[in-house]
């Protein structure tokens, strides 16, 4: 009974991470961006430069009335959102926190578990691209199948070498067995999952299956009030899900100084600095077209991630 | 042949300055502009100085100025002589719906009755009620602000020049006089030179 | 879990893993079903995902996690992507197609039953009533033990397979530029007759 009461209060930890964390995300999106542009962004929501700028946004959503398009596919249109979103909420309750057990539920190939689980997600948009009866919805699904495919392969490739590295495919593991030095050898990983992790999760510079200025907003198109509103959660919640897993994966999760009592701190931190360097990138970098963006996976990525693989396993071998 | 990769370090390197400064975001409602001076915002009427010579409703390219009057005559000045008319204004109003703020009812106007005045909150729920009347078209005369202060190097006012001109005309002749009574009384030194300008 | 090795469990007393094992099957076999039955393409797309599903929680039942995830990785997440990836090419519309029912729909029943019938024989001949206690340790182990058998053990069938798939791969790219010889080559150098879409 104690156990069902401590899983229970886990899982409610992490649902409120899961709502918490990618609103501080939008929210610090909203100023980030808008100062990086010389603006203010939201000022008067909640009062204090606008903090509760999402929540606003939260109640106008609910207010909006739910249209479903006379011609879509009423069932799959309805049920889009709900993939898109709940394999994030999956996702984040294996991501370790801190040391000593300080993650929802380590699953022991967690690391399996968690890229398998993502690459679901995208199931969301196709659905919602196919069932609009909308043409730009879907485009914004073809594209969004065709950057999966492209970018799901030096993602795994690249967190294949990690899990080389540590000889295990469980997170806490991964974690447990870094050393500072992996940060430079596994650079190359680390940049091609991040990389690729942008590209799954649409976010700019490679927002081409949502691209607003050609194909309105893609495979969203035809959504509007809380539909829409998961869909955006669904995209933030990868943002927080995808930094974790870097900062797990490639910059040594809860490893700092004071480890031991403030670990559960150091991965928050390095998980906000990804999460800037996301916003960073989206107001800098204009957006890679079509065949540029499947050209810069297939070019690119994929041959880095396989020197990548084959230096893991040099070094791999040489040191034992 | 630059290093690869530092364009695109350029392009974060400039948001991230831009980050860093001060934003550029008038928060308007919360606090006014800073306009500059001869700002268009509303057309104030003078009306004391209207004569009704309607060059301003003649020449406004929306025809957005209403002006009615009416004559009235006042007896002569001095008995036997003629009699004097002169036009009343009724009504002077401006549709500020139609007006496109070009300002040549101002630069027209001989009498000096039109003037700029930098109020713009004058929005309205129904547009009828954009047309001023001449009542608030003469309450917009006290946002009016004194005419800027000249630039350093700046020719001088047709008016000023002229009325120094004159002035100056004027002295030379105080003091031409004067001379002349200096030479007809040597007696008397000082006298009253100091007719400066008026 | 419950039940060591010593003690032998009977088959009619079922525990709940055995409960949902077999629910979790039906409910597969449910959507297996409805994937061939139905009138709507993309409809059996995607209730092949939930049969595909199914079959990773029942891996994930008998404890092969690593199976399991590499089963949603695999299918879910990327042979699903293509099958609707295609299905978007075609003009697959909302609602039934027309052409969905090729006229062999009694010959594929026969086969399935067949295929079926043939592999539950073969399943149940080859164990009998051996009881297998999956062990539920730490699936860190149960990782390893996959990738030791698989390795040691099973690696020529591995490598054959990778060798199909190598094959496959190649006759790809040969179908694909077999086209390019009939057509005249594009003009910049590419042979993809649609080259300026992608």
């Amino acid at each position: 009974m104690n156990d069902t009461l401590h899983v229970v209060l886990r899982l409610v930890a992490v649902l409120v991470a899961f709502l918490v964390l990618p609103l501080l995300v939008g929210q610090t999106e909203h100023k980030v961006m808008a100062h990086m542009q010389g603006r203010l962004g939201p000022m008067y929501a909640g009062g204090f430069h606008g903090w509760a700028q999402l929540v606003a946004d939260g109640v106008k959503f609910a207010q909006k009335e739910d249209v479903v398009p006379a011609d879509a596919d009423r069932r799959i249109f309805q049920l889009a959102p709900a993939v898109a979103l709940l394999p994030y909420l999956l996702v984040l309750i294996v991501i370790p926190v801190g040391p000593h057990g300080f993650v929802g539920e380590a699953v022991d190939a967690g690391l399996f578990f968690v890229l398998a689980v993502m690459g679901v997600g995208v199931l969301g948009s196709l659905m919602a691209g196919w069932a609009s009866a909308n043409k730009f919805s879907l485009l914004g699904g073809l594209r969004t199948a065709a950057q999966l495919m492209a970018y799901e392969l030096p993602m795994l490739l690249a967190a294949a070498s990690v899990a080389m590295a540590a000889g295990t495919l469980s997170l806490p593991g991964i974690v447990e067995s870094y050393h500072w030095w992996w940060t430079l050898w596994q650079l190359m990983g680390g940049l091609v999952f991040f990389t690729a992790g942008l590209a799954e999760l649409q976010r700019p510079p490679f927002d081409m299956p949502v691209a607003d200025s050609e194909i309105i907003f893609g495979a969203y198109t035809e959504y509007t009030g809380l539909r829409f509103a998961l869909f955006l959660l669904a995209e933030y919640a990868g943002i927080v899900v995808l930094c974790g897993l870097t900062t797990v994966l490639f910059l040594g999760g809860w490893h700092g100084p004071w480890a031991g009592s403030v670990g559960w701190l150091w991965t928050l931190l390095k998980t906000a600095v990804l999460a800037f360097i996301v916003i960073w990138l989206r107001v800098s970098y204009p957006r890679l077209r079509e065949d540029q963006l499947m050209k810069f996976a297939w070019t690119v990525l994929i041959p880095i991630s396989l020197v990548q693989i084959a230096l893991t396993g040099v070094v791999k071998v040489v040191t034992s | 042949m630059p290093l690869p990769g530092s364009g695109l370090a350029k392009g974060l390197a400039v948001t991230l300055r831009t980050m860093t400064r001060k934003s550029v975001t008038a928060r308007y409602p919360d606090t006014q502009p800073e306009l500059p001076p001869r700002s268009r915002g509303v057309i104030a009427l003078f009306e004391e100085n209207c004569t009704v010579c309607m060059l301003c409703a003649r020449e406004c390219p929306d025809w957005c100025i209403y002006i009615d009057s009416h004559k009235e005559t006042s007896p002569p000045a001095a008995p036997g002589g003629r009699e004097r008319s002169r036009n009343v204004l009724d009504r002077f109003a401006i549709d500020f719906a139609l007006c496109m703020y070009c300002g040549i009812c101002i630069e027209v106007c001989p009498f000096d009755a039109l003037f700029w005045s930098p109020e713009f909150e004058y929005a309205e729920t129904d547009i009828l009620d954009l047309t001023h009347e001449r009542d608030k078209l003469r309450d917009w005369m006290w946002t009016v602000p004194a005419p800027p202060p000249l630039d350093p190097a700046a020719e001088e006012p047709k008016e000023i020049a002229a009325a120094r001109k004159a002035a100056e005309k004027q002295a030379a002749q105080a003091q031409a006089q004067a001379e002349a009574e200096k030479q007809a009384r040597p007696g008397d030194a000082e006298g009253g030179t100091g007719e400066g300008e008026a | 879990m419950i039940h060591s090795a010593t003690h032998h469990p009977g088959f009619l007393s079922p525990t709940g893993v055995e409960i949902t094992f077999l629910l979790v099957g039906l409910a597969t076999l449910g959507a297996a079903v409805v994937t061939v039955t139905t009138r709507q393409l993309v409809h059996a797309a995607l209730w092949l995902v939930v049969a595909l599903g199914g079959i990773a929680v029942e891996y994930l039942l008998l404890t092969a996690e690593f199976i399991a995830w590499v089963q949603v990785l695999i299918y879910v997440g990327s042979v699903v992507v293509l099958l609707l990836f295609g299905l978007m090419l075609t003009k697959a519309p909302i609602g039934h197609s027309p052409d969905a029912d090729s006229e062999n729909r009694w010959v594929a029943l026969a086969v399935a039953l067949a295929a079926a019938g043939t592999l539950v024989w073969v399943v149940a001949d080859a164990f009998r009533s051996t009881w297998i206690d999956v062990h539920h340790g730490t699936g860190q182990s149960a990782t390893k033990v996959t990738g030791s058998s698989l390795f040691r053990f099973w690696v020529l069938p591995f490598e054959a397979l990778s060798v199909l798939l190598l094959a496959a791969l190649v006759g790809a790219i040969v179908l694909s530029r077999r086209r390019a010889d009939v057509l005249p080559p594009a003009p910049d150098g590419s042979t993809a007759p649609h080259g300026k879409d992608r």
